[in-house]
């Protein structure tokens, strides 16, 4: 089986501009950047994928012990650019993707040509002086929440067929596979997302990279992105004006901008 | 509908108290009014919580059903909290996670579990919907969200999931039994294949200008079979061998296989006289097993002696399938014994004897019943057909003349062909006297 | 072999009659013996063990008639075997047993030539 089918690979945009190559992060899926690709795809050529036990990935090469750990999706990532074959890419990683992103890049930094590390966290774990903004036990808790509601699969999180008038756009593809996760799998995620700590690895990062971070990040505590410019030896911070965890959802037009300034500016 | 924003709603809800006197018994002036107020009162006073929020998370609205599951104030919710605030610590990762984004994407979520934290810090579990209102373009305006009390699906839920984990517990420690049952079997089987080859004579010692050959097929990896066969040297110029089979399988078995095969070569030490082997066996076995239990065998035991030219061969036979003879001149017949007691049943038993001469060119095939207890396709669709004496006769007898080895190599590649149908052990032994090479022309 | 096998015991004037359907081998013989052990028998009685649904019989089911065979002995009682099959009566034949044993086609017949003790 081919990577494109394993991580349910799509390719849009110009051939020829530097490849964009986006990465979601745990709950959702690829089109999480539904709002950004468009206009991304106008100046380059876009990468959309989904990490395998999300989305449309192909669930039977799923296994607990490739996906219990960040270097398993990092892995995934230099299939994907080994299939791709398009010299080194621009990486954008969103939330936990960031760090997926940064591992692959430490092991094989040849086919990378920056990083934007979309709402980062090297650590999600308070640790001594560093504010990661979680306890164990708060991560326990999301997973009893993920528990909770794939408990009631077919009514809480039941596709919505009907009605959504204002944004005819959205079709019924989309919304069969959308945040939706085998409980299984997404127990799994979480705890690879939530529980690894990818500090020390920051400084081995040797290709040019920007933090993007929301001005309020309920996931990402203020600090957190400062601190990943930091431990990169050639990185920025840009703060974007935003509310959440997905600026890419809630303002995707500066999240456009910041990560088109970076990609020009690689130049 | 009036609650478009949270400041037509503020000013609304304030002017109509809600809980001063019994609203059946206020007169309304006119039918709006009464719509009116009821749609205010309703609002507020729902079985459910009703909260609206800006895109952004931040709270513009909410009800005082829900103020009043919280145990706080409207002026502390409206225009400082966001929603994902009020919930617990994992609810608020689970709603940056999934809900945010799926409300941004699809517009709407159904009756999502969660818990929100009350100002004393309890938790109340609740399922909330949430609709989002867009302005012209597309632009998100508002998000309305329904919030229920689901304290005792809350408790449904959990103990459907402690059954669910147990289940999965329960299924991880079948698997993990099944996984050790298959180690022990594997174990089991390798003492069976070591017991079954001890069973059997390592060398079989044939008289000079004699050739012998054996096979052994084993039906169950799981249970030792209770064929057995030798051919071993006894003194002044004799040889002895025999092939039987013990009722039964197993272990149990095993141990009878055992006995049978070192009494009868002592016996054949002993005394020397085909007989008189077998009856000695029997006063062992009829001894041994004489409750109602029984165990018996049965078996060819016979004496070699060379002759002038071949060998003379004298068999006592206890309950067993006729010996075939394979003549030089190519045919093949069953050696008659029939009248023989299997061996062990009773005090005194009858066998029956005969004596063959096996010339150069002969060859002489013992088996136990596997072989013509196969089961094959009958003729005529009959339903339980079985190999049968006179297709192993008509069998052997395309083989014939033959050696030892060929006659036994060709019955094994029989007993391939016979596949599923060769369900129980089988052992074959042979002996044959080469032809000497003067008489290859004849 | 995974068939199984019944087993009905009448008391009949002559004493008890077995009567065996399906497959007596290796793993229901055991049924066959413990039925013995719950026959009391008189003196002179007969054990009839009626074979007419009786499929199949292997060296252990033999066995189990052997077993028949003795019982009925300690109580000094005799044993008939009826309506064995003719796979079954070449089995008894080729055994030796079929000399041993008292072989008759019914248990009609086997009852017949009973004779009660004398008082």
């Amino acid at each position: 089986m081919g990577v494109f089918t394993k991580n349910h690979v799509m390719v849009t945009g110009g051939q020829a501009g530097p490849t964009v190559m986006l990465s979601h992060g745990f709950g959702c899926d690829q089109n999480l950047w539904r709002l950004v690709a468009p206009a991304l795809a106008e100046r380059f050529r876009v990468v959309l994928f989904d990490h395998v036990g999300s989305g449309r990935s192909d669930l039977s090469a799923w296994n607990p012990d490739r996906y219990g750990r960040l270097e398993g999706y990092a892995e995934d990532v230099l299939e994907i650019c080994r299939e791709l074959d398009a010299g080194p890419v621009v990486f954008v990683g969103h939330s936990v993707s960031a760090m997926i992103g940064a591992l692959a890049a430490i092991a094989e930094p040849e086919r990378f040509e920056g990083l934007v590390l979309l709402v980062p966290s090297p650590c999600y774990i308070d640790d001594g002086d560093y504010r990661g903004g979680f306890s164990r036990e708060d991560i326990d808790e999301l997973l009893e929440t993920l528990d909770g509601n794939y408990l009631g699969w077919s009514s809480a999180m039941a596709p919505v067929i009907m009605g959504n008038p204002d944004r005819p756009e959205l079709g019924e593809e989309l919304e069969d596979s959308f945040c939706r996760t085998d409980p299984n799998i997404a127990r799994v995620f979480a705890r690879a997302t939530f529980l690894s700590d990818n500090r020390a690895d920051l400084p081995q990062v040797k290709v040019p990279a920007v933090v993007l971070e929301c001005s309020q990040d309920v996931i990402a505590p203020t600090g957190v992105g400062a601190f990943v410019r930091d431990q990169i030896p050639d990185a920025g911070l840009v703060t974007l004006d935003a509310v959440g965890h997905c600026p890419q959802l809630s303002a995707p037009e500066a999240t456009v901008q910041a990560i088109s300034d970076f990609v020009t500016g690689l130049r | 509908m009036t609650f478009t924003s949270g400041h037509v709603h503020d000013a609304a809800s304030s002017g109509e108290g809600f809980d001063e006197g019994n609203p059946g018994f206020t007169v309304p002036e006119t039918a709006a009014d009464l719509l009116d107020d009821n749609a205010e009162d309703l609002y507020d006073n729902a079985p459910c919580g009703y909260l609206s929020t800006y895109p952004d998370g931040q709270i513009a609205k909410v009800n005082k059903t829900l103020l009043g599951w919280l145990g706080r104030a409207r002026e502390d919710l409206v225009g400082r909290l966001r929603f994902a605030d009020l919930l617990t610590v994992g609810g608020k990762l689970y709603h940056e996670t999934h809900l945010a984004p799926m409300l941004a994407v699809q517009g709407r979520l159904d009756g999502v579990a969660l818990e929100l934290r009350t100002a004393d810090g309890g938790r109340l579990p609740v399922l909330v919907s949430s609709t989002v209102k867009y302005g012209r373009g597309g632009r998100p305006l508002l998000i309305r969200t329904t919030i229920f009390d689901a304290t005792s699906r809350h408790s449904y839920e959990r103990e459907l999931l402690r059954v669910q984990r147990e289940a999965e517990k329960a299924r991880a420690e079948a698997e993990q039994a099944r996984a050790l049952a298959e180690v022990e079997r594997a174990r089991l089987q390798r003492v069976v294949t070591t017991l079954q080859r001890t069973l059997l004579p390592p060398t079989l010692s044939a008289p000079e200008g004699m050739e012998v050959s054996a096979y052994y097929h084993v039906a169950s990896a799981d249970q030792v079979g209770g064929d057995f066969y030798d051919v071993f040297p006894l003194s002044e110029g004799r040889w002895g061998f025999f092939l039987g089979d013990v009722c039964g399988k197993g272990a149990d078995a095993a141990a009878v296989t055992s006995l049978v095969r070192y009494t009868l070569r002592a016996a054949a030490v002993y005394d020397p006289d085909p007989v008189a082997v077998l009856n000695n066996l029997n006063i062992v076995l009829n001894h041994e097993y004489n409750g109602d239990d029984p165990r018996f065998c049965t078996v060819v035991f016979g004496i070699i002696t060379p002759a002038s030219s071949g060998f003379t061969l004298g068999l006592a036979v206890g309950g067993h399938l006729d010996p075939l003879l394979l003549r030089a001149d190519g045919t093949a017949d069953y050696i008659s014994t029939r009248g023989g007691l299997i061996v062990g049943v009773f005090p005194d038993p009858h066998f029956a004897t005969t004596t063959v001469h096996l010339a150069p060119g002969d060859a002489l095939l013992l088996y136990t019943d596997g072989l013509v207890e196969a089961r094959v396709d009958g003729a005529d669709g009959e339903s339980d057909a079985r190999y049968g004496d006179a297709a192993l006769r008509d069998h052997t007898a395309t083989l014939a003349p033959t050696t030892a080895s060929d006659l036994v190599e060709g019955l094994t590649g029989l007993l391939t062909r016979f596949g599923d149908g060769l369900d129980d052990d089988t052992a074959l032994l042979a002996l044959s006297v080469p032809t000497p090479p003067e008489r290859d022309d004849q | 072999m995974t068939r199984t096998l019944t087993i009905t015991a009448t008391e009949v004037p002559s004493g008890t009659v077995l009567a065996l359907a399906g497959d007596l081998h290796l793993h229901t013989a055991g049924q066959l013996r413990d039925i013995l052990k719950k026959t009391d028998l008189d003196a002179g009685q007969q054990l009839i063990i009626d074979m007419k649904a009786l499929d199949f019989c292997d060296s252990s089911g033999i066995a189990a008639l052997v077993a028949a065979y003795r019982h009925a002995q300690k109580s000094r009682a005799t044993l008939a075997l009826t309506a064995p099959s003719a796979r079954l009566a070449r089995l008894l034949a080729l055994s030796g047993l079929d000399r041993f044993l008292a072989l008759y086609p019914t248990t009609a017949e086997a009852q017949a030539a009973w004779t009660p003790p004398s008082p």
